[in-house]
């Protein structure tokens, strides 16, 4: 198994055997929470590469990766994947309202 | 010259199967559930929590048709589009479920799913900066380091 130090070089890869082979390429992703492991692999059944992390911040990367596979996968190959930015989390977080001052 | 020609099995000997049967009994295989995305999500959710003591969780994507390569074949002799989806399986070893997501309902799914990744995926490592307070005490980092381009190659 191929194990890429680089998360950039990781993903670059990826991209690639994806655009070469968008029928047989398939990316999976393994956590275990007991070992706080994350381990990636795409490959075509030809050619595999694999990255394995316990870092949060890799996380937030893969996630980032998540991100631009839904979108090739979902949309074809040939997909723009320019516009997969950070997507700011619309998420409805209950703000503490500043702390009322005692009158 | 006597040649001795010597039988062969007399009764040939059935081999009954027994490795084979207990095989087949042992190994079961779970069928592949297939849900709609948001119970996929939902069965997810579950997964994950179920796992947080021993077990891994598996997450394939997969851009795929859903339909049979004759099919394909055949919807290309006839110039149809074939129109893909992202397939997305999940496995916790025992069971596996599986949703695919279209182009209409990928965004959503997506950042539903990368949610439930970031609630779920605590047991990473935060990065330690203890590097840089160590260095503090000892002489601070002079780092000399001349850009080697001292290499030029002159012909």
């Amino acid at each position: 198994m191929v194990y890429v130090a680089s998360w950039d070089d990781f993903l670059e890869k990826s991209l690639l055997l994806f655009r070469s082979q968008p029928d047989q390429t398939r990316y999976s992703t393994k956590y275990r929470h007991c070992d706080g492991k994350l381990v990636l692999k795409v490959t075509d059944d030809k050619e595999c590469i694999k990255f394995k992390t316990d870092q949060a911040q890799d996380a937030r990367k893969m996630e980032k990766l998540n991100n631009i596979f839904f979108t090739l996968m979902a949309n074809g190959p040939q997909a723009d994947i320019s516009e997969v930015g950070v997507k700011e989390q619309i998420e409805a977080q209950p703000a503490k309202k500043g702390r009322g001052r005692k009158q | 010259m006597k040649i001795k020609l010597k039988e062969g099995f007399g009764n040939s000997a059935l081999f009954f199967h027994k490795q084979s049967a207990l095989l087949n009994s042992h190994t079961q295989y779970t069928e592949m559930v297939r849900l709609q995305p948001d119970p996929f999500l939902n069965e997810l959710t579950n997964m994950f929590e179920r796992t947080t003591e021993k077990g891994s969780v598996w997450v394939t994507l997969k851009h795929s048709s859903d339909k049979s390569k004759v099919k394909i074949n055949k919807m290309k002799t006839a110039g149809e589009k074939i129109e893909y989806k992202c397939l997305v399986r999940a496995t916790d070893g025992k069971k596996t479920i599986s949703t695919m997501v279209g182009q209409k309902d990928h965004s959503r799914f997506q950042s539903s799913y990368a949610t439930i990744l970031k609630t779920r995926m605590t047991a990473l490592k935060k990065r330690e900066r203890k590097d840089r307070r160590k260095t503090a005490d000892s002489d601070k980092k002079q780092e000399p380091k001349k850009p080697s381009s001292a290499a030029k190659p002159s012909n």
